[in-house]
Order: structure tokens, then sequence, then C-alpha cells
């Protein structure tokens, strides 16, 4: 027995589907804004701590591997493409080709999220471990703790952001492979699409802090 | 002046009048890639504190690309580009005040004693 094709049901506040997802789109912003307000309180900390010890960052960014930093920039900029253009085929109706670049998105998340874990356990292997865990010896200590900390809490919340964003990939590629989006019709698409490319905002700018502050 | 709810345009119902098309999206990508490229290169060209100034404007430029092409910020309706522009505002503001403290204190060894002075 096959389902029956999802009709998309309007909310009994909306008199269309149209405005419906009008007022999804600018719920998305709204949430798209507050996660940037998240991210806002630990860069604050970041800048303050990088103005006290600007000697001791330098020193401890260097020890950043540059090169999985920055295939895993190339890497998110990329998959910001293959989603862009993912729901560029739904608008022409084209639901293999959807189907195809959001594997695409999510295979090169996946890759991203596994450089990360290498380059996580590269650290560790030498000590270079958040707060107290800290035991590297071959940088001035304090200013260094401080940068390492930072640099876990930020690539760590950015690197859960993209687990939960490869979560709702999967998600939209099932509904994408069964016929859920049409041309006409296809929100959860569109919102998906402008959360991943947040996580990408995200990056662009950590990527420089992170790992060229030398 | 609000508009009556009935009013909003069929290009304010769809976002999809200002989608840039296949190959626009591809053209910004690219311009994605060769401003990540040309940091790269400005971190090694560029020492000391202008280092970062050029390597956090080229990611500024890297993020209006991608919020006014991929998440369709230009031409879409302006209540979403005020609703995130509120929020850079006061991640702005609240990175400048943070700066403008730690950055006029007297002594900076005050601040190490300040923070507890973990070895």
């Amino acid at each position: 027995m096959t389902a029956p094709a999802r009709v998309p049901a309007v909310q009994i506040q909306y008199d269309s589907l149209e405005r419906q997802h009008v007022t999804a789109r600018l719920g998305m912003w709204v949430f798209l804004s507050s996660e940037s307000l998240l991210f806002a309180g630990l860069l604050a900390l970041y800048a303050a701590y990088r103005l006290a010890y600007p000697v001791e960052f330098h020193a401890a960014s260097t020890h950043a591997n540059l090169v999985i930093g920055t295939v895993n920039t190339y890497i998110l900029l990329t998959s910001s493409l293959t989603m862009a253009l993912a729901i560029h085929a739904t608008r022409r109706g084209r639901r293999r080709d959807t189907v195809l670049l959001l594997v695409a998105t999510m295979a090169m998340g996946l890759t991203f999220d596994v450089l990360k874990a290498v380059e996580y356990a590269e650290h560790l292997a030498e000590g270079i471990a958040p707060g107290g865990y800290y035991t590297y010896e071959g940088l001035a200590a304090h200013g260094a703790v401080l940068y390492v900390t930072l640099y876990y809490l930020l690539t760590g919340l950015h690197a859960l952001h993209v687990t939960g964003g490869l979560v709702m990939l999967a998600w939209l590629t099932v509904r994408a492979h069964r016929g859920d989006f049409t041309p006409g019709s296809h929100i959860a698409l569109e919102l998906g699409g402008l959360y991943w490319h947040l996580v990408d905002l995200v990056w662009i700018f950590l990527w420089p802090l992170l790992y060229l502050i030398g | 002046m609000a508009r009556p709810n009935d009013e909003l345009s069929d290009d304010e119902l769809s976002s999809d009048e200002h989608a840039p098309g296949a190959l626009g999206y591809v053209l910004v990508w690219l311009a994605l890639i060769v401003l990540a490229t040309l940091t790269l290169f400005a971190s090694r060209a560029v020492t000391g504190g202008w280092g970062l100034v050029v390597a956090l404007a080229i990611a500024g430029a890297k993020a209006l690309l991608v919020l006014a092409f991929f998440m369709h910020l230009a031409g879409g309706r302006p209540v979403h580009r005020l609703t995130f522009a509120a929020a850079m505002a006061f991640l702005v503001l609240l990175i400048l005040g943070i700066l403008a403290d730690v950055g006029t204190r007297s002594i900076a060894s005050s601040y190490v004693d300040d923070m507890g002075g973990r070895p």
C-alpha cells in the first residue's frame, strides 16, 4: 500500500498556505537571531581574553591544525552551495536532484564532524584539553588555557549545531524522497536551508578567530 | 504606516521571486572560495594587529554574501533584515562594551588577579 500524497495543512489562523509560510519564515529569522546571540556570549569572552592575553593567544593558536581548519572551511562553504541548489531543484520540481543534493550536503557535514573529531583527538593526545584538564607544557600556561578552553567551547558548540543540522537534513531527505515538497510548498526545506547556512556563517568567523590569529 | 494584512504583495508571499538561480548560487560560492583563499594569504602577509582586522573584514564580506544570496535577505521581506540586524547590533554592542572595559583597565596584572590567577 502506498502512502497517500501529503497535502500541506493550513492552520486555522491563516487564510492561505502562502501566508502561513510568511509567518514561518519570520519565526525562523527570530530563531536564527537568538542562535547568533548564543554564540555572541562566547565571542565576547573571546574578545576580552584575547585583548588581555594577545601574546599567549597568538602562541596557542599556532597549535590549532590549520590544514584541517581550512579544509573544513571549504567543505562548509561548498555544503552551503549544495543546500541552496537542493532548494532550487525543488522549485523546479526535480525531486531526484533535491535528494542527491541533500545527500551531498549531509556527506560534507559528516566529513566536517569527522575531521573535527580527528583534530580534537590530536589535541587531547598532546594534553591540550579544556580548563583544569590542560596538561600541555609547551606553552605559557595561563593565557593558553583560556584560548584552548574557548577553542573547545566555540568549536564544540558549533560542531553540535553541525550534528543537529545533520539530523535535520536526514529528516528533510526522507521527506524530499517521499515527495512531500512541491515547487510551491516546501517551507520545511527552506527553513532547514536557512539553519544550515547559519552554521556556515558561524564557522566563517570561527576560522579566522581560532586558526588565523597568528 | 501599517498596511492591512491582505495587501501583502505576491513577492512578499513567495520567496521564490528573489532566488538567484543555479548560476547565481554557483557564482556566490566561487566568490566565497576566492575570499576564503584570500583570507589565508592575507593572514600570512599581514602581521600584527592588522592581520585580524583584515581577516575579520573578509569574513564580514563572506557573511554578507551568504546572508544576501544563500539566505535570500537581499530582496526578501525587510522585516527579515531588521530582525537579524537587531541581533547583530546587540552582538556588536556587547563586544564593544567588553573591549572598552578590558582595554581601559590600567594594570593588566590586576585583571589576572581578578580572574583568580590560574597557573
